[in-house]
Parts: structure tokens; sequence; C-alpha cells
């Protein structure tokens, strides 16, 4: 020990050392003084020679006093350092003594802090980390809104933008872009096998909006994306242009056959541009879409549109631009009146906004856990910081501080956590890497998630904070309790150190009850999610996506539509096939304005509209979808037939309550009168927990689409067909450039996949929450069993039954837990409203849930509390009592 | 006598080799040892103890003198005792060599 150090540097203030170089240059001169008068001189004349002899005083006493002074300074540091080194010795020392505590703790840790530094990796990946485009925070998205009809967030019309465009000046920039996933794109043919280029069509202003650079040639002029400009070019992503040109510097300037036409390669866009999608293959032109195919009218509005406010204007500024804006062309142009207004979101939030809650919702959870696991390793030291009252006041005795007892015991802390730090960063990795596995591209674009430089600041951060946190109370409770500790010669129970450990059980059951609640909501959310009736049966339903090639000005493809459909049916071990544009969660449908029977579209108002859906015969019967009434479409329905629609029930409910609509008739975009001839039960397109929107469905010979879902109902296992699929649809058409093959029961598993990652995480955390609580209590009971031996002993002797003893103890932890359950069960309640966005199909305050999870913690806790409550039923009486 | 640059540093050291002394004893010791060719003024010699003390060659500690007054002594410090062994053989040979020129053998 190393304590005399310690003492001799006392606290030297700059007033001390001054007075001691004083003392110094007094004893000096005084000396010289003394033996001049013993050689006989006088007394003041021996002052003044003494002064003379020793030179320049003032001059001597500044130097010594600086000098000193930065002596006193190092050689302080050098103790800090000196007993900094000594305490983490001491500090590794002890808790290499005691390995099953370090083991423990150290677990405990790095489960805490690796499962909050890896959710805490996707946060910031996801949520926190700014977009990676110039000045992110000034883009913003827009929509379209007509506030009558309930539209708040419509795309826009291409006329409209053009109108923004011209009468904007808070606003740098605005531009518009066409993307569907799946189903927007260009066929690549002319370049060996024909592909499907997923495509994004921008209109001007787009990528200088956006703010993007071209890494190789040049991104398009404004006069090359309009109408009757030079528009047949193609900006390549990066990943399309390693994949097609091996990442060639020479792509520029060659020509690419799509739509039968050459397109011109400009340039090529950085990797880390991934806006609308990171799936874009190409961006073309909107301008090469003719009228046919996109009307420029003002109420068709295709566009996404975002928009860059210049430096300093604020998100209120450039909506009240794009409001001031819209009014003035909605009073311009009657087809415009109801759509006098704009919503304006930053980019970031419109990209992010689906996940964020439940992202947040996970940050919180596993925030609970590092907290459960901090007050689990504060009682472990409490438990020890007990066993050390001795050692702690021997060391009192010799003259340690409080501080610096202090700063040793949370020495051992802080050591015990950044190791758990790093052990934590390990296990956030695989957190990371599951989260990736499970999300499966489920998470925003834009996205880069990686153990990086922030993230482990973070989690060194979390890491002495939690320290800190676990550390400070045993530490402090450790260093004033030296007195009664010195008193105690052997550990009598002191009832203050009981209470705190008693609360941190109660903290901790508190904790791990409202991590399990949620745990347990989420699996039932997401069993409700599993248990929704999606109108079709997902089994053994085999998808092909395609396009067949649009021959301008002939029907030519419907031929190749049902000779498709044909011959696939005539396949061994083909059930029935079907076609569709847009397969369940694969696309949303197109909207159609209709008027049902006797309906007078009101002054100002417009149509209602609904969804709309191409299909084929026998469609229906392939995904085993159920008919209400009526029939589904038949190969009879053709072109030059009767107009022809199925509806499914939302649209009959709404458009004809309390009668059948087979029989009625539509008014289709107020030119076409149709017959409703089916009606066919509500079949979820969207996703698995939006119900079906109304939904009119056309017969693909009456209404064509060259985007075609070949659905194909097999006997086997589905993919097992695919091959011989194939093969027919290679025979048809060579050049049939085939986009995805798919079973149903995958689409629908990856449209549940955010769901399922949330449940599997938060019920993974709800486990792990569990198991630190029952391991806390457990610790928690045992040493009281250990403290209480000689009591229990003596009421064994006393001829107490053992039951009694067990009853006494189990009791103890029941009552504690109870305590706890009922508190964490309150704060699972004020935390419910923020569960309930990620909720489905139950309440956040479930009672079914609530009273399971409290039954599961007091059921863990009776097994918890019973193992250290048989030990002390089965204390050897008179061992106990003669050790003691 | 004027002092060679550096001199003064091994003298003290020397000094305090002998013994623990307080500033005035060394100015002293100093003295009687050179017979009082050298004679050194105090304020460089209180100057260099306080140098040695911040680079760590000799430690001081208030003590009493021997007219029972509370004086600071000093004392070597090992890597002061090394500090003195490095001047005094640079000494020797420096000597050495002057003498090697004033004595031509």
């Amino acid at each position: 020990m190393r304590w005399r150090r310690l003492i001799e540097f006392t606290r030297h203030s700059e007033r001390d050392i001054a007075r001691d170089v004083d003392d110094e240059l007094h004893f000096h001169l005084r000396a010289r003084e003394d033996d001049l008068v013993a050689r006989g001189w006088g007394r003041d004349e021996a002052r003044r020679q003494a002064e003379r002899d020793f030179g320049d005083v003032d001059d001597a006493r500044r130097y010594a006093t600086n000098l000193d002074q930065q002596t006193v300074a190092i050689g302080k540091r050098r103790d800090h350092m000196h007993a900094l080194r000594q305490d983490l010795i001491y500090a590794i020392r002890r808790l290499w003594q005691a390995p099953a505590f370090t083991a423990a703790a150290l677990a405990t840790l790095a489960l805490g802090i690796g499962a909050t530094t890896g959710i805490f990796s996707v946060v910031n990946g996801v949520l926190l980390r700014p977009l990676p485009y110039p000045e992110a925070t000034q883009l913003y998205r827009v929509w379209s809104v007509n506030a009558t009809g309930g539209n708040l967030q419509a795309s826009v019309s291409a006329m409209d933008l053009d109108d923004w465009r011209a009468q904007r000046s808070q606003i740098a920039d605005l531009g518009g872009f066409w993307h569907q996933p799946g189903s927007s794109g260009l066929d690549l043919t002319g370049s060996g096998e024909p592909q499907h280029l997923a495509s994004v069509f921008v209109t001007p202003g787009f990528f200088s909006t956006m703010g993007v650079q071209p890494v190789l040639g040049r991104l398009p002029r404004e006069d090359e994306l309009v109408r009757g400009g030079n528009d047949r070019f193609l900006v390549l992503s990066h990943t399309f242009w390693q994949r097609h040109f091996g990442g060639r510097a020479d792509a520029v300037g060659s020509t690419l056959r799509v739509r039968g036409e050459a397109f011109t390669v400009l340039g090529v866009l950085p990797r880390s541009f991934d806006y609308p999608t990171a799936a874009a293959d190409v961006f073309a032109s909107f301008s090469i879409f003719t009228d046919d195919q996109v009307p420029r009218l003002r109420f068709v509005r295709v566009l996404g549109v975002v928009a860059r406010a210049r430096p300093g204007v604020s998100e209120s500024a450039v909506s009240a631009e794009l409001q001031r804006i819209t009014s003035r062309v909605a009073a311009q142009y009657p087809e415009n009146a109801a759509w006098d207004q704009a919503t304006v979101m930053p980019l970031k939030r419109s990209i992010t906004g689906d996940v964020s809650a439940a992202l947040w919702v996970l940050f919180g959870a596993v925030g609970l856990l590092l907290l459960i696991a901090c007050v689990n390793v504060a009682s472990l030291q409490l438990a020890r910081a007990t066993a050390r009252r001795g050692e702690v006041a021997v060391r009192v005795a010799l003259g340690a501080t409080r501080g610096r007892l202090l700063q040793q015991l949370l020495t051992e802390s802080v050591v015990l956590s950044l190791c758990g730090g790093v052990l934590g960063s390990i296990v956030a990795l695989g957190v990371v890497k599951g989260v990736m596995t499970l999300a499966s591209g489920q998470l925003p674009q834009g996205s880069v998630i990686a153990v990086d430089l922030a993230v482990l600041g973070f989690s060194a951060l979390l890491s002495l904070g939690a320290g800190l946190l676990f550390g400070l109370t045993p530490a402090w409770r450790a260093s004033t309790q030296v007195q009664p500790a010195l008193r105690a010669a052997r550990g009598t129970s002191d009832s203050l150190r009981t209470r705190l450990r008693h609360g941190l059980v109660v903290a901790e059951v508190a904790l791990a009850m409202m991590l399990v609640i949620g745990g347990g909501l989420m699996l039932r959310s997401f069993r409700s999610l599993t248990q929704v009736d999606v109108g079709f049966s997902p089994a053994q339903l085999l998808v092909f996506n395609y396009t067949l090639s649009d021959d301008r000005g002939n029907n030519s493809y419907l031929e190749i539509y049902s000779r498709i459909l044909e011959r696939v049916r005539a396949l061994p071990g083909v059930v029935s096939a079907g076609a569709t544009s847009d397969a369940p969660f694969g696309g949303s449908g197109e909207q159609v304005a209709f008027t049902p029977p006797g309906y007078v579209v009101a002054q100002g108002q417009e149509m209602p509209t609904s969804t709309l859906l191409q299909v084929s015969d026998g469609y229906f019967a392939t995904i085993k979808a159920t008919l209400r009434s009526g029939r589904e479409f038949a190969p009879t329905d053709r072109g030059d037939a009767p107009a022809v629609v199925v509806v499914n029930t939302a649209f009959e409910r709404r458009w004809f309550p309390g009668e059948s609509a087979t029989g009625k008739r539509l008014m289709l975009g107020g030119r076409v009168s149709a017959e409703i001839v089916g009606v066919v039960n509500d079949i979820r397109q969207t996703e698995v927990a939006t119900e079906a929107r109304e939904t009119v469905y056309l017969h693909v010979h009456q209404n064509g689409r060259v985007r075609m879902n070949l659905m194909v109902r097999t006997e086997g296992p589905p993919l097992a067909i695919a091959p011989a699929v194939k093969v027919a649809l290679r025979e048809i058409d060579p050049n049939l450039p085939i986009r995805d093959i798919y079973t149903m029961d995958s689409a629908v598993r990856s449209a549940l996949s955010q769901p399922r990652l949330l449940a599997v995480l938060l019920a993974a955390f709800g486990v792990a929450g569990l198991a630190l609580g029952a391991i806390g209590l457990y610790g928690v009971l045992a040493y009281l069993v250990q403290q209480r031996r000689r009591e229990l002993g003596v009421r064994l002797a006393l001829g107490a039954p053992r039951h009694h003893v067990l009853r006494m103890i189990v009791g103890q932890g029941m009552r504690l837990t109870a305590t706890g359950v009922v508190l964490g069960a309150v704060g699972a309640l004020a935390l419910g409203r923020l569960l309930s966005a990620v909720l489905f199909g139950v309440a956040p305050d479930d009672p079914l849930t609530y009273a399971g999870v409290a039954a599961l913690m007091l059921g863990v806790a009776w097994m918890a509390s019973l193992l250290p409550a048989r030990r002390a039923a089965s204390t050897d009486v008179v061992a106990t009592l003669r050790n003691d | 006598m004027t002092l060679l640059q550096g001199t003064l540093d091994v003298l003290v050291l020397r000094a305090l080799a002998w013994e623990p002394m307080h500033s005035y004893a060394v100015a002293r010791w100093i003295h009687a040892r050179t017979a009082g060719t050298i004679d050194i003024e105090d304020a460089p010699l209180y100057k260099a103890l306080h140098r040695l003390e911040h680079a760590g060659a000799v430690s001081a500690t208030w003590g009493v003198s021997e007219n029972n007054r509370r004086a600071r002594y000093y004392r070597l410090t090992p890597s002061g005792r090394a500090l003195l062994k490095r001047h005094e053989s640079a000494w020797r040979r420096y000597a050495a060599a002057v003498f090697a020129v004033l004595d031509p053998a």
C-alpha cells in the first residue's frame, strides 16, 4: 500500500508555496547573518552584508515561487495517475477474484449495451443520419390536396407542377418524378437477353432539386426534358452501369434500344443516389409519354414532387408559397377548384415516416432492457459492497478520504462497464445483422446501417453512463457507511441497505413487466395480422411478372395474353391460371372515376373514384377468391362484347347498401356504361393490415394492359413448375422480359416482415428482460437467506416447521414481485399510447395480455424465489449456529 | 573566480551527496571545500536548488536546523545521484583534457 505517498502530498495552494519560499529565503539570510554576528559583526551591519552577499532576493523569490508551483502541479498529476493506475490494477484484481460475479455482471451488461447499441445503429442509420444529398434538410416532398375529397397527399399534375415552377420565389427549385415499383419500367431489347429496366421518369428540375452530380457524363439540360426536345436519353444508376456496362466509361454516348427506339446514355449517377428508389436502373424524361399514355390534363395527377428551399427559407415559408400559387391556380381553372392546397413535408420524414414509429418503439424497449441490466448489476454490486464493508473500514482507518474511496469503488464499476461495452459491441454487430436479415429490404432507402464511429461513441458513452449509474449508489453507500461498518463486526441486517435492495428488485420487476407487456402486445398483434383473411389463398400460388411487348396501334399483345393463359393452363401440374395487372401486395392498381346509377355530380365536385384492376377470366377462381353473387369474367367478355365489370364487397356496401350490386350498371370515366356481372369478396391489395379499398375489376380484353401478372395455381410445390412455365412463355414470345417469379406465400411473408421484425425483437427483449429480472430477484433472495441464516437456524432449532420458512422466503419474493408488477402495469399503460401506432387488432391496454404477463412474471418470480427458499429451509441448524 | 557554465549544479549535487542539508549549509560546504576559492552568490545557488528540485534530482522536506529554526532540507533522489555520476565523469574527462593541454608531457 502506498497510502504514505498520498498523505505526503498535502494540498499545496499558491499561497502555501509563496509562504514556503519566503520562509526559506528568510532562514537563509538569517543563517548568514548569524554567522557574521558570530564572527564579531554588529547585528544591523551583519543583516545588510547578508543581503548584499545573497544577490537579487526578489528575482530569486520570483524564480523559486514560479518553479515550485510547477513542481507541485507535476507532483499532483503524477499522483493522480499513480492513484488511477493503482485503482485500475486493484479493480481488475478484485474482479478477477470474483469470477462468478464478474461473469454475471459482464453478461448482463454486454446484453444490455449490445442490444441498445445495435438498435441505436439502426435508428442512427435510418432516422438520424442525414439523407445523402447536399443540404438535405432543405429538401421537401410536396403533394396536391383536395381537402373536400379527403385527399391530403395526392400525386401532382404535371401542369400544376409547371405553374409551381414558374411562380416560385422562396423555393430554389421543384421537380417531379413518376415511378411505380414493379410497374413503371422500360423494356430493353437488342442487346442480349431482353430486360425490363426499373425506370424513374423525371421532369425538369428534378436533378437540380436533388442537387445530384453525375460521376460520369452529364445530366439532361432543361430543354432535353420537355416534349419536342431531344428527350430520347437515359441517365444510368450506378448499379445498372456496373451491371450492364461493367463500369466502362464509354457507356456515356452509347445508345440503348428501349420501346423500339434508340436512347442515348447521357451520364451515370453516383452510387449514393437512391431517390425515389434504390432499385432504379435508369432515369428517363417524363416527356417521352405521349398524350395517349399520360394526357397532359390538370386532373391527371401522377407525379411525385420534391422541392428545395432557398438557404434560410423555412418549411412554413415553403408551404405558404405553394399555398399561394395553388389557390391562384385553383381559382383560374375550374377543374382544379377543389385542389386548392398543398401538403409539404421534409423529405427525410416522408421517407422514414413508415418505420420511425416502429424504430422508436424498439429503441424505447431496448432502453428499458439496458435499465434492467443496470439495476441488476447495481444490486449485484450492492450485495458485494456488504461483503467488503470490513475492507472499506480498514481503508478509512488508514486515512483514505471518502472521495478517494468513492473513486476506487467507481473505478471498478467503470472498468466493468467498459469491458461490458466492448463485449456489447460484438453483441451489437449480431443484433444489426439480425435486424437486417429480418427486415429484408423493408427499411427505407438512404439507410446506411453500420456499427460506425458514431455508434461506437454512443456505445462508449452508454457504457460509461451505465457504469456510473449502477456503480454510484452502491459506492456511495459503501463509502458513507463506514462508521457502522467498523462497529458491526458481523453482518447484522441494515434496514436502509435492505430497503434499497428491495427497491432495486421492485424497479427491475416493473421494468421487465413493461418490456414483456410490449413484447406480448406485439406478438398478439402479429398473430392477428397472420390471421387476417386476405381474401384469397396464397398457398400453392406462383406469380410471373412481366410486360408484353407493346406494339402501338394494334391489339396483338392481347392475342399473346390469351395464348399464354391457354398454354400455361394446359401444362401438367397446373390446376388453373389467371392474370391481373397488379398482383396482391405487388401493386395498388389504378384509379377510375365513375358514377353509380342516379348519382349526380354536384357543382364544383368531382366524380367518385375507385381502385381499378384489369384481370383475366379465371383470375378469381385461380386465387380462390369467393364470388358473393353473379359470375366472374368469361372468355366471351371480349372487347367487342358489352362492357362488364366485377366489383368487390366494399364497393357494393358503399354504393349499393343493403342490396345486390349484380345486375346494376356503372358509368365509368363518364363515358362507358358497364354492367356489374358479379361481386367478389374483398381482396387485400396493398398491405395485410389495410382493408381492401372499393375496387372495380375490368376484363383485360375490354381494358387492355401490357403489364401482366400471371398467377398459376399448382398441384405440387409452386416453384417446381416454374421452369416449365418459363419455357412455355419463351416459346410464345422469345423477347418476353420476365421481371420476377415468386410464390404468393413469400409475398405475404415479406408484406409481414416489418411487424414480424418488431414482434420478434420486442419478444426477444421481453424474454431477456424477464431473465434478467428473474436473476436479479434470485440474487437478492439468495443474499437475504445468506444474511438471515442465523435467524432462520434459530427458528428451525426452536421447532418452526420447514415449510414455514419456505413460505416466508417465497412470500417475500412474491411481495416484491407483486409491487413491481403493479408499478410495471401502470408504467405500461402510460407508455401504451406510443405502441398503438404499431399495433394491429389488439388494444394497447389489452387486459388479456396484462393478465397473462402478470401471471408469467409471478410464476417466474415464484420459481426464482423457490431455490433460495429451499436452501433456507434445509439449513443445517447445528452447523450454522456453530459456525457463527 | 567565476564559475564555468553548469559547474554550480555539480557542486550542489556533490554537496547533497555528502548528506541532506539546507541551502545555507550547501553554500558553507562549498565555500569550505574550495577553501574560499569558489565563492558562490546565494541567489544563483538558491535558484539551482529549486531548479534541481523541479527536475526531480533533489527532493525537499521541512526540518529543524542546528539552531532550532525551521529549515528546508534537500536530499538527493536516485535520479539526482545518477545525474551527479554523469556530471562527475564528464567533468573529470574535461579537466583531464584541459590538463593535457596545460602540461604537455
